[in-house]
């Protein structure tokens, strides 16, 4: 059953096609990985599909719900939403106000504590939930904004590299908890730079170069893909990894 | 439970004042207007402290309440009772038409977009002479004494009045700021744009809090009129002295807090009154002059409000009471 | 005809409203600080230069550097004891900050000078050139020359004196500045007294057809923040083009409103600018 559909989402900013005729599906409870070189339009394209950027053409379908025009609150609302990659917390509020506000998207102030607690737990961070979200350490800011998206109760959930600058330790905990998170039936859409994370987690990888989609496979067809190791993964592949 | 005793004792020694003051004196009107303006600031904390947005024409919407009871009374002799709530219903219609347009504006931009707004409403105020009597002001006229008729021969139920409705107000303001629109306002206050991907109508939140903190300073207008019995557009759509100065009070006492906007009242109008009590007899501008030096002292000394030296205060004497 | 010399009347008076709006986007160019007591030393550089007119005899647009000067000294007094405390405060303060000051220098000129109002009086008061059909007030022609001349030294002075360029580099980016040897704080003091001076200088040059009392300013305030919403806040370059708007504005709705309503159309010009487009017509940021 396909979750997400997007097809031919195109948007230019002045000069720069930041994306073009982008278009692939998305069966429920899979974790697809977006990879590209920096700039490839990869955070243009998580903004443009919850609707902080509006495309100039093409179509986006949440579980059967056309998006494209909606404002971003509606898209959460009907479950897709998204980290943002230099995390954006609300860091004068505690990390369990963090996550709780996200909860009243669907509960109540109560419930939506109880949700955050539980939100909190998956993510490892319960014991930090009375500190001020602006003192934590990056790696912890990410953990909380994942979250904090997972209040939302989302049935696709973006995220933008949440990973970046965990130790090895840490990453495997994530990558526990997105694995976890596609057993719960959400699907998951990864942007992430550490090879080797986004080749063990994903059913499938996309690969997005000058906002266009260059292949679309399993990361064993992807990484022998001729045409993506020459624009993109080169001989990095093993050096990445 | 425990926290609601302090709360009692200040409530009734509040309560207690006006009877101690002399109920045709100077003071008892210092004090019902301490309050007024205690609850005119707590409106504006609604929209200046919970949503940051620094609105500086606040002045129009108590103006059009001032003037929506007073007119309905003068024309149709309807109760100012009545004629408050359709002063609030008018007051929020005007926050709404006044929102729309400035609310993605930011900072001092809204500071100087409310601000015109203010003295456009005061304009029309001043030009629309048919409705309003122009210049020249109204007097609320003096109808046979009653509660029911908005109508008392001595200034203490006029407190009582502007307690009660500070009272209110402060409880619209805690409830708003303890449940799910306080949360939603602080997301949208330090990041809007994470605030609508956690599925915040960023837009639709704004505006609720501009229209009710619209409506209650509107209503407060009422109590304004009732009050001050005679008012012009000059004074009640004042910039200066309602907008900004609503402004300032919650800014000095401490904006987005309860309190604040109570503590800034209790300071600022009294030291006005005394201000102008004292130095009125020398020279123009003396009393004025000091009340501004102090506003820009208290300023540099607490940027965010009086409210802060309670809290340094109590510190202090947790830390007495940690050494002893 | 009286379209046309409308127009003409606009740009003369535009001219002084560009040159007492400048030290505003100055301050907030280079500071990010919006001085709601801006107006209140074009009331200074009008006292000031009656003065000079009442007991030095000095014609009251000679007497313009004097304002500036004046201005210029007590600005960098306010920048250097005030303003500088509240650079890194939220809004709030500041813009509150910049109310009492307003509040003192209204209320201290009140104290010091009394409510009554003065002007001045010169030969050129009620002279006018004609050209052809239409008619040029000497007064406003002398405050646009001299507002023109003042405008063309301030441009001199950011181009090419390393003042300027300093003050420039400080309004891109205060931090790299800082890393070049930039003293920022002085910066910030030259920024804002200048801009003050400016306003003072454009003060004493209208005086000719400008009342002078206590609460002048109070009637500029809102049109020098038309002026520099304007042109976007930040830009000089913008505050020009708005001065001059906002002249040919108020020359224009006097010919079709009654005077009550003209700052009406002013008002609802500011608002409509702010709502549509914030960063300013000219579109040039800081």
């Amino acid at each position: 059953m396909t979750i997400l559909d997007v097809c031919g989402i195109s948007r230019r900013f002045g000069g720069l096609q930041a994306l073009s005729d982008v278009t692939f599906s998305v069966p429920k409870g899979q974790i697809v990985g977006l990879i590209g070189p920096n700039g490839a339009g990869k955070t243009t394209f998580f903004s443009t599909l919850v609707g902080l950027i509006k495309p100039d053409s093409g179509s986006i379908t949440l579980d059967g719900v056309g998006v494209v025009g909606l404002k971003p609150h509606k898209v959460v609302g009907l479950g897709m939403t998204k980290t943002f990659q230099n995390v954006a917390l609300f860091a004068e509020s505690s990390v369990l106000d963090n996550v709780l506000t996200a909860g009243l998207l669907r509960h109540d102030v109560e419930t939506a504590r109880e949700r955050a607690l539980v939100c909190l737990d998956r993510v490892g961070l319960k014991s930090v939930a009375d500190k001020m979200a602006g003192n934590l350490s990056f790696p912890e800011r990410a953990r909380v904004e994942l979250a904090r998206a997972l209040c939302t109760d989302p049935k696709v959930l973006l995220l933008d590299e949440v990973m970046a600058a965990l130790n090895p330790v840490e990453m495997q905990e994530i990558m526990d908890l997105i694995r976890e998170l596609r057993d719960d039936g959400i699907t998951l859409l990864v942007v992430e730079h550490h090879m080797r994370a986004i080749m063990t987690i994903c059913d499938r990888i996309l690969v997005l170069n000058f906002g266009r989609l260059l292949a679309d496979g399993t990361p064993r067809e992807v990484a022998n893909d001729p045409v993506v190791v020459e624009a993109y993964l080169g001989r990095s592949v093993e050096g990445h990894a | 439970m425990k926290r609601w005793i302090p709360i009692a004792v200040i409530v009734l020694a509040a309560a207690a004042v006006p009877l101690l003051l002399n109920p045709t004196g100077y003071w008892i009107r210092v004090f019902t207007f301490t309050l007024l303006f205690a609850a005119m600031a707590q409106a504006w904390n609604l929209i200046g402290g919970l949503a940051n947005q620094l609105s500086l024409g606040h002045a129009a919407f108590f103006g059009i309440g001032a003037y929506t009871s007073t007119i309905l009374l003068l024309k149709f002799g309807i109760s100012p009772w009545l004629g408050m709530f359709a002063g609030g219903a008018l007051g929020g219609v005007a926050a709404l038409i006044i929102a729309i347009p400035t609310m993605r504006l930011q900072g001092h931009y809204f500071a100087l977009a409310t601000l015109a707004f203010g003295e456009v409403a005061r304009v029309i105020a001043n030009v629309w002479t048919s409705l309003t009597g122009g210049p020249v002001g109204l007097s609320v006229p003096f109808v046979p004494p009653g509660f029911a008729a908005y109508s008392f021969k001595q200034l203490l139920p006029h407190a009582y009045i502007a307690l009660i409705a500070l009272i209110i107000v402060t409880a619209i303001f805690e409830v708003i700021r303890r449940g799910a629109m306080g949360y939603r306002l602080r997301a949208i206050r330090e990041n809007a744009a994470a605030a609508e991907v956690i599925g915040i109508d960023t837009t639709k939140v704004k505006l609720q809090t501009a229209v009710i903190s619209g409506v209650l300073i509107a209503m407060l207008g009422t109590l304004y009129a009732q009050v001050a019995v005679f008012f012009d557009p000059d004074t009640v759509f004042n910039a200066m002295s309602i907008s900004i100065r609503v402004a300032l009070i919650a800014i000095i006492g401490g904006v987005g807090t309860a309190i604040g906007p109570i503590l800034g009242a209790l300071f600022i109008v009294p030291v006005e009154e005394l201000m102008n009590d004292l130095f009125s007899a020398g020279a123009a501008g003396l009393s004025q002059l000091i009340f501004g030096v102090i506003l820009i002292v208290v300023i540099l000394w607490r940027p965010r409000g009086l409210v802060t030296v309670i809290e340094a205060l109590r510190t202090w004497l947790r830390g007495k009471g940690a050494q002893s | 005809m009286s379209f046309i010399q409308a127009i003409l009347d606009g740009l003369l008076i535009g001219g002084v409203y560009a040159v007492i709006s400048i030290g505003l986007t100055l301050a907030y160019g280079v500071m990010g600080i919006v001085n709601f007591a801006q107006a209140e030393f074009l009331m200074i550089g009008m006292f000031v230069s009656w003065f000079a007119w009442a007991y030095l005899g000095l014609d009251p647009v000679l007497a313009a550097p004097l304002s500036f000067a004046v201005a210029f000294a007590l600005g960098w007094l306010v920048q250097g004891h005030l303003i500088s405390h509240v650079l890194k405060a939220p809004s709030v303060a500041q813009i509150f900050l910049t109310v009492g000051l307003l509040i003192v220098l209204e209320n201290g000129a009140l104290l010091a000078f009394g409510s009554q109002f003065r002007s001045v009086t010169t030969s050129y008061q009620t002279m006018s050139l004609s050209l052809g059909s239409l008619f040029v007030s000497v007064p406003y022609l002398i405050a646009f020359a001299m507002s023109l001349a003042c405008g063309l030294a301030l441009w001199w002075f950011m181009r090419t004196s390393w003042f300027g360029r300093a003050m420039r580099a400080t309004a891109q980016n205060p931090m790299a500045a800082q890393l070049m040897g930039i003293d920022t704080a002085l910066m910030y003091k030259m920024a804002f007294a200048l801009g003050v001076g400016l306003t003072a200088f454009g003060g004493a040059v209208i005086l000719p057809y400008v009342t002078v009392f206590p609460g002048v300013g109070g009637q500029f305030v809102v049109l020098m923040f038309t002026v520099v919403v304007l042109g976007g806040l930040g830009s000089v370059a913008g505050a020009v083009v708005g001065g001059l708007a906002v002249g040919v504005i108020q020359a224009l709705s006097a010919l079709f409103f009654p005077i009550q309503l003209q700052n009406l159309i002013l008002f609802l010009v500011f608002i409509l600018v702010l709502a549509v487009r914030p960063q300013g017509l000219v579109g040039a940021s800081r």
